[in-house]
């Protein structure tokens, strides 16, 4: 019914632009998104370009998160940006802290008339790409959020009941899971996981300044006793057998799993989709684990994954078919849709109740409980991050962490060259940023 | 040498204009604001910059991260140029003797010339993949702990190797072409004068070959500096822990993908000077040959 | 029994060499030949199995949803292929044509300008694109050249390599020609149409293909410079697939890795191999 006035709206609509040789207005939009997710980012472009007539929205794939980031900047700087950028969580602070490179959401959609009301989006994600007055910059688009899959198959054989709650529970399992010949665990990124959200989970700042929210003028937190604890356990496990490490691209990791040589792992809630399609045993989804002897507790997690932000410097028109897009985009149906194809969190309070009403959890149990693990208490420090050259931070993360694991480095020294780094880059950050 | 015969008053100009031209517009222009972003600190969207004098310099050498990533590019381009020339001289000395199925050699040593290095890599680097890698099982099951995407020493000899094998090919065939033009009758005299082949191959062959072998070496440590930037690209990425990282994949993380294009460029234009001191050496060199 | 020794000892000897050079093109050859089989198999199979030695049955399937295109890559394989095509051969002809006059002028010609020219090409060597490449980039863009075949060559084309070999080819053919030229009363430009480019010819050949390759190859410049899939070249394609293959998802597919990797490779190979003789000719003289 729905789609039948649609399609006649666009009827009449490419007829009344036919007549009155209405030029359509183009857009662009890069996005970072590939396989399963890059196609339903083209099916909701499709649809949207569908929608309506004025507007012709383009999508293209420029690679990874990075690559679309840098292409952006490039292109920014030659004045030939994109309409609509996709930037992931740590390039959030380089976008959001030049003055006047993006046109912020919020402004954007009200100068266009849009309605625009903050408290139509789910409480973890409304702050995560807001400025630190609480105006929402970047538009949430695929946001996730650290999930424990586990193996069916392989906690039955390890004679286990129930996956583990508790990084406690899990060190009483791993030696049944080693003995029924599985390597316990892995996990995709250690920065996102092992780090950012280990701090939302236990309630822990990351950096000072309100985690970076309050200024530029930071520094780094991580070389704290929590996290040096952790990373010291993750170390014995490696030592012990029940931590694999198959290198730090996200497909590594979860390619283990898939091919049953792991038997959890820790990945996103988008991830959900992918597996259902590659595995061939049974899986089950759960929340990110956490240590009772840190937090009685667990806060809920960072939104994280990447929003879309609108480039300056285009036409008042053009800004208009972004309005329309992005209204298109969080519209209850479209969330809907994105939400059940790719795991990815639906990000409207009218979306997760329009998922509820369509029973869609019922079917996929699995599949709320990302939303479920967002909607658990937050904690005063899982609001989200700012900070400045995060994607060097990162990469000294990983790097320190890979050292670690390879015995290179202790504990201490790791956290040790972390803080030096970070903060080297905060200071860098600061000062071009001021 | 020509004596520059022609004196005329346009014909050279038109002749030279293009390449100036071009050169003007996409060498010197982009050069320049290369070294001019080094002084300047700039966010990444040009909004603002401050000139900051040699402040990006002294933060890059003030990096320790910055002297791991040099000591690694001097071992990286030791190791490349030392086992391909090694191993490229070795099969151009046994190609040069034999006569069957010589052509055939020749072709098959020869091809991986034309593969680019990014594909190099992804072949190599799936050779050594944990997932389904077959080297990778093979050195596990032969009781090596080996994994490149954890261990240093593991990541480093696969981004050696990988270089390694794209680069014998060329080597292969300057060091083939110049056995191939030792006259015959320095090798008839070394013949009678010197009957041990390898005491004769060092004392008479070897030496013949010397001008090539420095031309490799220059030839072969520029490919490591630059074009190996492919393979780790989609090997190792620079990791684990950074310990492939060579200098132009820093300047490509640091600015490209970090967007530090003041830090970036610092960096780009110390790269510069070492590249102008090995390339001026190397045309001493070259310009030498020509006239002996 | 003397002799039988030396017969025996020479024996040894080819049977060293023919091993020796057997085990070096084994090793050249395997990895490719592996990535060709590999090719030929199901992701399924590669994924449950690992790497293939052998042929397999699914090759029709990869190389058709490579070539026809796949959700994988934003453009199907012959759309990249042609652009890699028209990369390699526009800066192969582009780079010859350019250096060959660049170079005459420098060799054949006095004239006052002449040193200062000669150190700008010179620098252009001192600085390879991937240290100014963004820079770059700005520049392309500024001249509104993004997404053009022109702002995908042109700008590979200041490095002035080309220039360097012709220079040191020119420099080595005999003065007598040149004096006998000017007997005749032929002009500059006579000398160079009708006596150097038929003489060079081997040389223009050797160039072309070394740089041919090279086109071909390019794999930074076009990534960032690229932002239409209309030109993407085969080599973006590769990283395309490569960064699928890392992120993870959906079952990673070898198959059309290996396989766009095969067909990125076999152009410049044959092109290297088919003019084997005159290409080697072209890179030892460079070497001079």
């Amino acid at each position: 019914m729905k789609t039948t006035f649609l399609k006649a709206i666009a009827v009449a609509g490419l007829t009344a632009s036919s007549i009155a040789a209405h030029a359509v207005t183009e857009l662009t939009f890069w996005h970072a998104m590939a396989g399963r997710n890059g196609e339903m980012v083209t099916t909701i472009v499709n649809q949207f370009n569908e929608s309506q007539s004025e507007y012709r929205l383009t999508a293209i794939n420029k690679g990874g998160y990075e690559d679309t980031m840098t292409a952006g900047i490039a292109a920014f700087r030659a004045r030939n940006a994109p309409h609509i950028i996709q930037v992931f969580d740590a390039g959030a602070a380089t976008i959001i802290n030049a003055k006047g490179a993006v046109y912020p959401v919020q402004d954007l959609l009200e100068d266009s008339g849009a309605a625009f009301d903050k408290n139509d989006y789910l409480s973890g994600v409304r702050y995560f790409y807001a400025d630190s007055d609480g105006k929402m910059i970047g538009m949430p688009f695929n946001s996730s959020t650290p999930l424990l899959y586990y193996n069916k198959e392989a906690l039955k054989k390890a004679g286990i009941a129930e996956p583990p709650a508790t990084w406690e529970e899990f060190e009483t399992i791993a030696p049944k899971l080693k003995a029924a010949g599985y390597t316990a665990l892995s996990q995709s990124h250690s920065p996102w996981i092992f780090s950012e959200n280990f701090h939302s989970r236990h309630n822990l700042p990351m950096a000072t300044g309100n985690n970076g929210y309050d200024t530029t003028d930071v520094k780094i937190l991580y070389n704290n006793d929590a996290l040096k604890m952790h990373w010291s356990k993750v170390k014995d496990w490696l030592d012990e057998g029940y931590y694999g490490y198959y290198g730090r691209n996200w497909g590594d990791n979860q390619d283990a799993f898939v091919q049953g040589k792991v038997a959890m792992w820790l990945g996103s809630s988008g991830s959900f989709g992918n597996l259902k399609q590659t595995t061939d045993f049974e899986f089950g989804t759960t929340f990110l684990p956490y240590w009772s002897n840190l937090i009685d507790e667990p806060k809920s997690t960072f939104i994280g994954g990447a929003a879309l932000f609108s480039f300056s410097g285009h036409s008042k028109d053009e800004y208009k078919g972004v309005a329309e897009f992005f209204k298109f985009l969080t519209s209850p149906e479209t969330q809907l849709l994105w939400h059940k194809e790719t795991g990815y969190v639906a990000i409207t309070n009218a979306a997760y109740d329009l998922a509820q009403k369509t029973n869609l959890y019922k079917e996929m149990p699995d599949a709320e409980v990302g939303m479920l693990q967002l909607s658990q208490e937050s904690g005063e420090w899982s609001k989200g991050y700012r900070l400045g050259y995060y994607v060097q931070i990162r990469e000294s993360l990983f790097k320190n962490y890979e050292r670690l694991l390879s015995g290179q480095t202790s504990v201490d020294s790791a956290f040790h060259a972390i803080e030096q780094e970070s903060n080297r880059l905060l200071r860098r950050f600061n000062a071009t940023y001021k | 040498m020509q004596s520059h015969p022609f004196k005329h008053s346009w014909v050279p100009y038109i002749f030279v204009a293009p390449q100036i031209i071009i050169i003007l517009i996409f060498f010197l222009w982009p050069a320049g604001q290369a070294v001019q972003q080094s002084f300047y600190r700039e966010d990444a969207f040009g909004l603002s910059s401050e000139f900051v004098g040699f402040l990006n310099y002294a933060e890059v050498l003030d990096d320790p991260e910055y002297t791991s990533t040099v000591l690694f590019t001097l071992l990286f381009s030791a190791l490349v140029t030392v086992f391909s020339i090694a191993l490229s001289l070795l099969l151009a000395v046994q190609a040069n003797q034999v006569i069957r199925g010589a052509d055939t050699y020749k072709t098959l040593l020869m091809w991986a010339y034309a593969i680019a290095p990014p594909a190099a890599g992804l072949i190599g680097g799936l050779l050594f993949s944990p997932l389904v890698g077959d080297l990778y099982q093979l050195l596990n099951n032969i009781g090596f702990d080996f994994n490149h995407n954890r261990n240093s020493s593991d990541a480093i000899f696969v981004v050696v190797l990988i270089a390694v094998w794209k680069q014998l090919s060329i080597n292969f065939i300057f060091f083939l072409s110049g056995l191939q033009s030792v006259p015959n009758s320095v090798l008839e005299a070394a013949r009678i004068d010197c009957p041990g082949a390898i005491k004769r191959f060092w004392t008479i062959t070897f030496p013949l070959l010397a001008p090539t072998t420095f031309f490799l070496l220059v030839i072969n440590t520029t490919y490591a500096f630059f074009e190996t930037f492919g393979i780790i690209d989609l090997t190792t990425k620079g990791g684990p822990g950074g310990s492939t990282t060579t200098l132009v994949y820093k300047i490509y993380q640091d600015g490209f993908l970090g967007a530090d294009f003041g830090g970036s460029s610092a960096q780009s234009v110390m790269l510069m000077v070492f590249v102008v001191v090995l390339t001026v050496f190397q045309f001493k060199f070259i310009d030498k040959k020509v006239h002996y | 029994m003397q002799v039988k020794t030396v017969i025996n000892k020479k024996r040894l000897q080819a049977l060293f060499r023919h091993s020796v050079l057997i085990s070096g093109a084994l090793f050249l050859v395997m990895p490719l030949w592996i990535a060709l089989m590999s090719s030929t198999h199901s992701p399924e199979a590669l994924f449950r199995e690992g790497l293939q030695f052998l042929p397999g049955s699914y090759g029709y399937e990869t190389y058709s949803q490579i070539l026809m295109g796949s959700d994988l890559l934003s453009a199907p394989a012959w759309r990249m292929l042609l652009n890699s095509l028209i990369l390699g051969l526009g800066f192969a002809i582009g780079k010859v044509i350019i250096s060959m006059i660049a170079a005459y002028a420098l060799v054949y010609f006095r004239f006052p300008l002449a040193v200062p020219l000669f150190w700008m090409i010179f620098m252009t060597l001192l600085l390879p694109l991937e240290v100014r490449i963004i820079p770059s980039y700005e520049v392309v863009a500024k001249l509104n050249l993004l997404n053009s075949y022109t702002g995908l060559i042109v700008p590979l084309i200041a490095s002035a390599t080309g220039t360097f070999f012709f220079r040191q080819f020119y420099r080595s053919v005999p003065a007598e020609l040149l004096e006998a030229a000017r007997i005749d009363g032929a002009g500059p430009l006579r000398f160079f149409i009708d006596i150097l480019i038929p003489l060079s010819t081997t040389m223009m050949a050797a160039i072309f293909i070394i740089m041919f390759v090279a086109g071909w190859n390019q794999y930074l410049w076009p990534l960032l410079m690229t932002t239409d899939p209309e030109y993407y070249s085969i080599v973006i394609g590769i990283r395309q697939v490569f960064q699928t293959l890392n992120e993870g998802g959906t079952l990673p597919q070898f198959n059309i890795a290996f396989g766009l990797t095969v067909l990125a490779t076999i152009p410049p190979v044959l092109v290297v191999v088919i003019f084997q003789k005159m290409f080697v000719k072209g890179l030892v003289e460079t070497e001079k």
